[in-house]
């Protein structure tokens, strides 16, 4: 197999920088949306900022769910298991948290 | 899902599959299964830890000030750039590049080493600040709200099983990278570095849920 991170050619280069392009960019866009996260836990700048940062945690969840673990380019029968577990999840939340909040 | 493979770089179809698509996808349902119950596995122990929160707020809040959100925080980053070598093993293991996936790998459990580093202070710190109730012979820190010990002890559950799940994992990956170190292993076993990758992404998705909902909301 070939190691050519050595002496890499103007084609390796561009290859290298088309097959990272996706995984960089996630990665930039979770660092930048855990900056969010932690300004607003270190700041709490109003009494409600909970839902915010949940929604942020939803998005990094979506992230790395659909571009890491590339569910988003799987065959249908494998998006439909990921999505199931996500269901059933949601579930378990929602009917449990309906319960208590609405004590 | 396997896109863009290089020459020379496949998976040996096992004779009970009509094909290597069929392996693959068998390969990479059945990871997903596995993951599936993990993820219910943790989602009840964070959503005990938000009921918690809503049935005794006070409590909570007292107990979460004594986390290490800085050290939570930097840990959250690690895992990030974890997933980054993670997916980088991935594509070169689909471009051929087998010593740069090799690296990867490595960087790969380095980072996954590194958190546990830091996890381990964080016990420690806790340790000194009297923040672990189940010792019978260190009295809790707040011993006064029933509460929070409840909290304190979600906290260690979820934490230490997260960080079992990240020691399993980096072992496994150490393992694999021996393995796949070898001449001829991207030719046959291509996937499997791409089905450990999705439990690795799993364990980085689990630590982003378990940072905001036990260290960031409670605050």
């Amino acid at each position: 197999m070939r190691n050519p991170l050595a002496t890499l050619s103007a084609d390796d280069r561009a290859l290298l920088r088309r097959r990272l392009r996706t995984p960089v960019l996630t990665f930039l866009a979770l660092l930048a949306l855990l900056a969010v996260n932690v300004t607003l836990g270190a700041t709490l700048p109003f009494a409600q900022v909970w839902i915010v940062e949940l929604a942020v945690v939803a998005v990094m969840v979506a992230l790395i769910l659909l571009v890491s673990m590339e569910v988003i380019h799987e065959p249908p029968l494998i998006r439909l298991f990921s999505g199931l577990g996500f269901f059933w999840v949601a579930i378990l939340v929602g009917m449990t948290l309906t319960d208590y909040l609405a004590r | 899902m396997s896109k863009g493979l290089a020459d020379g770089v496949g998976v040996a179809r096992a004779e009970h599959f009509e094909s290597v698509a069929q392996q693959r996808e068998a390969a990479t349902l059945g990871i997903w299964a596995w993951l599936i119950t993990e993820l219910l596995l943790f989602s009840a122990l964070f959503l005990v830890a938000l009921i918690t929160r809503i049935q005794h707020p006070e409590a909570t809040i007292a107990a979460a000030k004594h986390l290490k959100f800085w050290i939570g925080a930097t840990n959250t980053v690690v895992l990030i750039c974890s997933s980054l070598t993670m997916s980088m093993a991935i594509e070169f293991s689909r471009m051929g590049w087998q010593r740069a996936m090799v690296r990867a790998m490595l960087a790969t459990a380095a980072l996954g080493g590194l958190f546990l580093v830091l996890k381990g202070y964080e016990y420690y710190a806790d340790w000194a600040e009297h923040m672990m109730p189940f010792l019978s012979d260190r009295p809790f820190a707040l011993a006064e709200t029933p509460a929070a010990r409840l909290f304190v002890n979600l906290y260690y559950v979820a934490t230490l099983l997260h960080a079992l799940h990240l020691f399993t994992g980096i072992a496994l990956l150490l393992g694999m990278t021996w393995m796949a170190a070898k001449a001829g292993f991207l030719a046959r076993h291509q996937n499997w570095i791409e089905v450990y990758g999705l439990y690795w992404h799993f364990i980085d998705l689990v630590w982003i849920l378990a940072f905001p909902i036990l260290y960031v909301v409670n605050r």
